[in-house]
């Protein structure tokens, strides 16, 4: 059993309009662990990141980070701790130029600026984008801009990072970046949650999922477990990952032996056959 | 409001200044929208001087053109800001010439106010009958008006070495150090962003809305402006929210501090603004 850091228990959030768009959420979080979070538009996806950001506080239950229960006081040191990548860069992005944006984090975080400027220069070899960092953000091109937001979270060192739909209007060539961004993160232990709506990067990535509908949790388990419930596919408006979908058409037909062992990439898949 | 209205001037300001351009090649950024000005600053050659001498020479300058008082004082700024700007920082003479231009027209009616005046009975120097009154005007008062011009060019020279070699993010942490209010401090940097962001959604909602006839008369393009209009102050308050959440999510806490890199005054370029304004001086002394 790994490290527990972090709990949502029984969350309810409202907006505006009184219906509720979480709907009693409890979870727990390990270190290290790589979460997809699943579920059609308006399911209360962003709702429950910005909660445990602490952004929204929630109208019942509680957020609970290393045995703290977050309240008014130590807000700001979940907030250190809990990274989040927003859907639209255009949403995040403030500075001028790419250099005070990333240092926006840290500068907000007291650090001195000794500290910031090697935190800020660090994240920005890492994602990249070294050479721009005296351009202003109206100048970058969407996967510019896309790279420039998460360095905007490296530079805070966060154990946990939470990404809104990255994927969402990149190129194939920003959305492998994406992809090996996120495996040199999990091979530096953080615990990563992403949003999305691509069946198949969830089934080659996550090794849980949770799966939302209106509000509430319904599936919460390992990407086979979900993918083979029909059920709770159906609720959620969700499909099969091609590969498994082919991979048991395989079986069906008879072609392939059922050995219960499924293959999570095409390697795999070769190997298998 | 106030990030509406001061991106309507933003726009303003230069939809004349690439108006004055049509026809030219254009520099290579954002199809037609022309932030020249943003554009130019951000790719001087000068950039890396420090930003406080490039803020506070040039406001120097300003003061002394104002004092001082003469046309070969004048002459001699336009002339080094022209150099500064175009050879020193790279910007071409013909952009240089074509942003120098955009104030021509407020000058031109502002002098014309100043040199001529009207009468019923011929007098003056030179008149001109014009039926009803006579304009007039004398050989002083046409010199009164050269020497303006020149006056106010210089003036305007000296702001346009600033701002076409310091981008705003700069020019706004310079104020931050001469203890401006930080309440108009993160306004400013604010707006500055937002300029950007609500021109492109303008863009978008105005390129959809010609994509689907939308102003094919005039009727009707006032009908749809009014909708963009509109629509663009309800996206303006949507996207306040979202930012707010954004930098809550980053440890916000009412204090908006960007980080800044600190760049080097190099001695010789104090030790050139002091030779230019000692010369300054010296025109001043052998011209009087």
């Amino acid at each position: 059993m790994r490290e527990k850091i972090l709990e949502a228990i029984d969350l309810y959030y409202a907006y505006g309009n009184g219906k509720p768009a979480l709907d009693g959420v409890t979870v727990d979080i390990c270190k290290g662990e790589k979460i997809a979070v699943m579920g059609s538009n308006g399911s209360g996806k962003s709702t429950f990141f910005l909660n445990l950001n602490g952004v929204y506080t929630p109208d019942k239950g509680k957020i609970v980070y290393r045995e703290m229960t977050v309240n008014k006081k130590n807000l700001n040191e979940l907030r250190k701790n809990i990274g989040i990548v927003f859907q639209d860069p255009d949403n995040q992005i403030i500075a001028s130029t790419v250099l005070a944006e990333v240092g926006f984090g840290p500068m907000n975080l007291k650090l001195p600026k000794d500290e910031v400027l090697k935190r800020v220069n660090k994240a920005m070899s890492y994602m990249d984008i070294s050479d721009y960092k005296k351009r202003p953000p109206h100048y970058l091109s969407g996967g510019e801009k896309k790279r420039v937001s998460i360095a905007d979270i490296i530079a805070m060192e966060p154990e946990v990072i939470i990404f809104d739909e990255p994927e969402a209007g990149l190129d194939p060539f920003n959305t492998l970046m994406l992809e090996e961004v996120l495996a040199k993160l999990d091979s530096e232990g953080k615990t990563i949650l992403i949003s999305t709506h691509d069946v198949d990067f969830a089934y080659r990535w996550a090794e849980r999922i949770l799966v939302f509908c209106r509000g509430k949790i319904i599936a919460d388990g390992t990407p086979l477990e979900i993918f083979l419930n029909k059920a709770v596919l159906k609720q959620a408006n969700l499909k099969q990952p091609t590969l498994l979908e082919f991979y048991e058409l395989l079986v069906e037909k008879h072609i392939l032996r059922d050995e219960g062992v499924y293959p999570r990439s095409i390697q795999e898949f070769k190997r298998i056959l | 409001m106030l990030t509406l209205g001061k991106g309507s001037d933003f726009k303003h300001l230069n939809t004349y200044g690439s108006g004055v351009k049509n026809g030219h090649h254009r520099i290579g950024h954002k199809h037609g929208e022309g932030f020249s000005i943003d554009f130019y600053a951000y790719n001087s050659k000068i950039r890396y001087w420090n930003s406080d001498f490039k803020v506070v020479f040039p406001i120097l300058i300003l003061i002394l053109c104002i004092v001082l008082d003469n046309p070969y004082v004048s002459t001699a700024v336009i002339i080094a800001m022209a150099y500064i700007t175009v050879i020193k920082g790279g910007l071409s003479l013909h952009e240089y010439l074509a942003i120098m231009s955009i104030p021509v027209v407020f000058i031109v009616i502002s002098v014309f106010a100043i040199a001529f005046d009207f009468s019923k009975q011929p007098m003056g120097q030179y008149n001109l009958n014009l039926g009803l009154c006579y304009m007039f005007t004398s050989q002083a008062n046409l010199k009164k008006a050269g020497y303006l011009v020149l006056k106010v060019f210089a003036a305007v020279s000296a702001l346009q070495m600033m701002t076409l070699s310091t981008p705003s993010s700069e020019i706004i942490s310079v104020l931050r150090k001469l203890h401006v209010p930080k309440l108009i401090i993160e306004l400013m940097n604010i707006i500055y962003r937002y300029i950007f962001i609500l021109t492109d959604i303008f863009t978008n909602m105005k390129n959809s809305a010609e994509s689907r006839q939308g102003y094919c008369d005039f009727k009707t393009s006032c009908y749809t402006f009014g909708n963009i209009a509109g629509n663009v102050l309800i996206i303006s308050l949507k996207k306040a929210n979202a930012y707010y959440d954004a930098m809550e999510a980053r440890c916000y806490d009412g204090d908006l501090v960007f980080l800044q890199e600190d760049k080097k005054l190099d001695p010789m370029l104090i030790v050139s603004a002091l030779a230019f304004i000692i010369a300054l001086f010296l025109i001043l002394g052998f011209t009087e």
